[in-house]
């Protein structure tokens, strides 16, 4: 990495005091397409197999979307069979509000989850969660604002049932004994969202994320929802009409195979961050491999904007075993400026993510950034700035930005932090309808895993906001749409013809979907399931 | 300050010799050493409880409890990974409490071991996120669920208080608990009522 040595872009921090913006040089389309990992060219290749067959996708993505099933037929040879309503896939906050919503429309739920209940990205988030509340706030604004941030690539239909719930979901949030931020009167604090309009994130510290999975997990655990953990799901089946019918669960604890037919599915399974698109650090849980979208692919569902994807503008760019991990929006929301190795402010803090993160890349590509090693560069997130124009707000709001600095030997109150961008969220995903369908019948697909919502770039608050709101719908009709109906022969069927198809379009049989964990993990060699390898066909 | 000439350290990790450098966590340690590790590992980030660990420090008997993404590794360091405890027999729903006035009375059927606490300070000793565990179980038991709540703002839900606790009173959830009933009953904030009451009205229309 090219660059200003540490030592030297730290006395430059020290001695500027001006934090004048100068004029960018560059417009955002401009920027985005010259330095967004989005745009790389040999990063995107052309879908062969499947209902997306000629878009463009992530290389990474498309290996694992055109990949060979890991079970066939022969696999599920006296397997245990169990049958519910409705089967959610997920123990983040998505698949909380959809269970939760089922369970009180009288259905029977199984909730199937990889790791343990609200071992997610939602425990992880922190910047809050969108409602336009204040008084010079509108729907319509927080509408326009989420279209225009996704550069109009957004669904208009999704968003604006998730802009018109957005008071209602909080009103249900603090129903289930979420706490949030309070001014002295007990009205909701809010703060401001990049590249937005109004004052419209509601919060809790930047403990959002946790405050929220700590209540949804406990109403949860008193439900009558039958939560299996360690269940990652290996394959849906479907039915005679094409119908998505249930799922195949491969139980960690015991090593087998397990099927679980449901009148309907809401896969909540969220992102991709530990797919490390594009080799980037990620602020992503250790589950998040994207294992949703391959699912509902293989069934026949329609993707979307499977090319863009979110690297959230500050990532701790150092010290290396923490690269990745987020510091939240708020940051930037509360004043903190960026500053380039030359102690330089170099764009709009509070312009949208992609921007922001382009010009950072920009920065360090072009050698102003600030040098730690060959292969660790930055930008200081000039976070003893806020304290100085706040005392005390880094304390008192940012209990976690505080904690990490420990960790890091800083205390940001007094040192810059030095960030750079990390891959945090999938901006695409499974093309729903505004109750959360999929083009499959029978499967509805809630939160990271769908897409159409945030178009090609997501603004803080939004995603907190959109697994609430479409979790708690799809749980609903997903309750009312399983009466009466049954399957008469539930089954992968589906897999021969992928495999036709894989075979025809010659694609590597080798690579098995869905990916279950990251390569760090080293799944594939544990010696405690090697009753779900597969010997060589 | 690249990862070859950092210092390396050697630890043992479920029984597990391993060497790895300094700046590494338990589990990044195990990792890096070619061994897999699937269950308890969460957000890595020492928010979602997952990877609860003993850890013996070198020339030190005491066995301290932590979460092993947030244990950075020391020479002569044995880690040992715990399995997660059966959840606790403790059963509640918000809607079942009808007004504020009843909330001690039924934090006390639901959590009829929290009065008994012995003070053993074993929920203190084990939390990992410096809790004061004890004192907020003692703050519900005398009604003062708000104050009470206050104590467990960074709490992930690890359990470890839950395994240390003699009496079963399961304090996390204790706290947990407090929290909710504050926020149920008492988070009433008027900008939102407002605009919930004006979207009610059809006050507001998006163009769809």
């Amino acid at each position: 990495m090219i660059g200003i040595p540490y030592a030297e872009a730290l006395a430059h921090y020290q001695s500027t005091n001006s934090r004048d913006l100068k004029e960018s040089d560059m417009a955002t389309d401009e920027l985005l397409r010259a330095f967004h990992p989005d745009y790389r060219e040999d990063s995107l290749v052309t879908l062969r197999v499947g209902p997306n067959q000629g878009n463009r996708c992530h290389r990474q993505l498309a290996q694992l979307l055109q990949a060979d099933a890991r079970i066939d037929e022969a696999d599920l040879a006296g397997a245990t069979i169990v049958k519910t309503d409705v089967l959610v896939v997920g123990g983040g906050g998505a698949g909380c509000a959809a269970a939760l919503m089922a369970e009180q429309s009288g259905a029977r739920v199984i909730m199937a989850t990889k790791l343990r209940l609200g071992d997610s990205n939602t425990v992880m988030a922190e910047g809050g969660i969108q409602a336009s509340i204040e008084k010079g706030d509108t729907p319509q604004m927080h509408l326009d604002d989420t279209l225009k941030a996704g550069h109009d690539r957004g669904d208009r239909k999704l968003v604006a049932k998730m802009v018109m719930d957005a008071p209602d979901v909080i009103r249900w949030l603090i129903q289930q004994g979420m706490q949030f931020d309070l001014d002295e009167f007990g009205d909701l604090m809010t703060r401001r969202a990049g590249g937005t309009s109004a004052d419209r994130v509601v919060y809790y510290r930047d403990y959002t994320g946790l405050e929220m999975m700590r209540a949804l997990r406990e109403s949860v655990r008193n439900s009558k929802i039958d939560v299996w953990d360690y269940s990652p799901v290996v394959e849906l089946m479907s039915n005679e009409s094409g119908h998505c019918a249930g799922a195949v669960i491969s139980n960690l604890k015991d090593c087998s195979y397990v099927l679980i037919e449901a009148q309907s599915v809401i896969l909540a399974t969220g992102g991709i961050g530990r797919m490390h698109l594009n080799g980037f650090p990620t602020s992503n849980h250790f589950g998040a491999t994207g294992d949703g979208l391959v699912l509902a692919y293989r069934l026949g569902a329609k993707l979307r904007d499977l090319d863009s994807f979110q690297y959230h503008p500050t990532g701790l760019a150092y010290p290396q075993h923490l690269a990745g991990t987020l510091i939240t929006e708020g940051v930037r929301s509360a004043g903190a400026h960026l500053l380039n190795g030359k102690g330089e402010r170099f764009v709009d803090e509070l312009k949208t993510r992609d921007h922001v993160s382009a010009a950072i890349l920009k920065e360090c590509a072009e050698g102003r950034g600030v040098r730690v090693d060959e292969n660790t560069a930055g930008v200081w997130l000039d976070t003893p700035g806020v304290e100085r124009s706040n005392p005390g707000i880094l304390a008192e709001r940012m209990p976690k930005l505080v904690e990490l600095g420990k960790k890091c030997g800083i205390n940001p109150a007094q040192m810059p932090l030095l960030v750079y961008p990390t891959l945090h969220y999938q901006n695409g995903g499974v093309v729903i309808d505004e109750h959360g369908r999929s083009t499959v019948p029978g499967l509805y697909c809630v939160g990271e895993v769908s897409g159409g919502i945030h178009g090609r770039n997501r603004i803080m608050g939004n995603a907190l906001l959109e697994i609430i709101s479409f979790g708690r719908c799809a749980g609903q009709q997903a309750a009312e749409m399983s009466h009466g109906r049954g399957h008469k022969k539930v089954t992968i069927g589906h897999l021969s013809k992928l495999r036709r198809e894989l075979a025809v379009a010659e694609m590597p049989m080798d690579v098995k979907g869905p990916m279950l964990f990251p390569e760090c993990a080293k799944f594939e060699k544990d010696a405690d399931y090697e009753g779900f390898r597969r010997k060589k066909r | 300050m690249s990862e070859s000439d950092e210092k390396l350290v050697n630890v043992k990790i479920d029984g597990r010799e391993i060497t790895a450098p300094a700046s590494l966590s338990a589990i990044q340690a195990l990792w890096h050493a070619g061994y897999p590790r699937i269950k308890s590992v969460g957000c890595l980030e020492g928010v979602c409880g997952s990877c609860r660990v003993l850890v013996r420090r070198a020339g030190n008997s005491e066995v301290r409890t932590q979460l092993g993404c947030q244990t950075l590794i020391e020479e002569g360091m044995q880690v040992m990974f715990l399995v997660f405890p059966r959840p606790t027999h403790h059963t509640y729903k918000l809607e079942e409490i009808n007004s504020s006035w009843e909330v001690q009375t039924k934090f006390h059927q639901i959590f009829p071991e929290a009065s008994r606490c012995r003070e053993c300070r074993g929920c203190n000793s084990s939390c990992p996120k410096g809790i004061d565990v004890m004192r907020g179980v003692e703050l519900a038991a005398k009604g003062r669920f708000r104050e009470a709540g206050e104590l467990f703002v960074e709490c992930v839900m690890c359990d470890l208080c839950l395994t240390a606790c003699p009496e079963l009173i399961a304090p996390n959830h204790v706290g947990l608990f407090s929290r909710r009933v504050t926020a149920y009953f008492h988070t009433r904030p008027s900008n939102l009522i407002r605009r919930l009451e004006g979207l009610q009205r059809g006050k507001f229309k998006v163009d769809e």
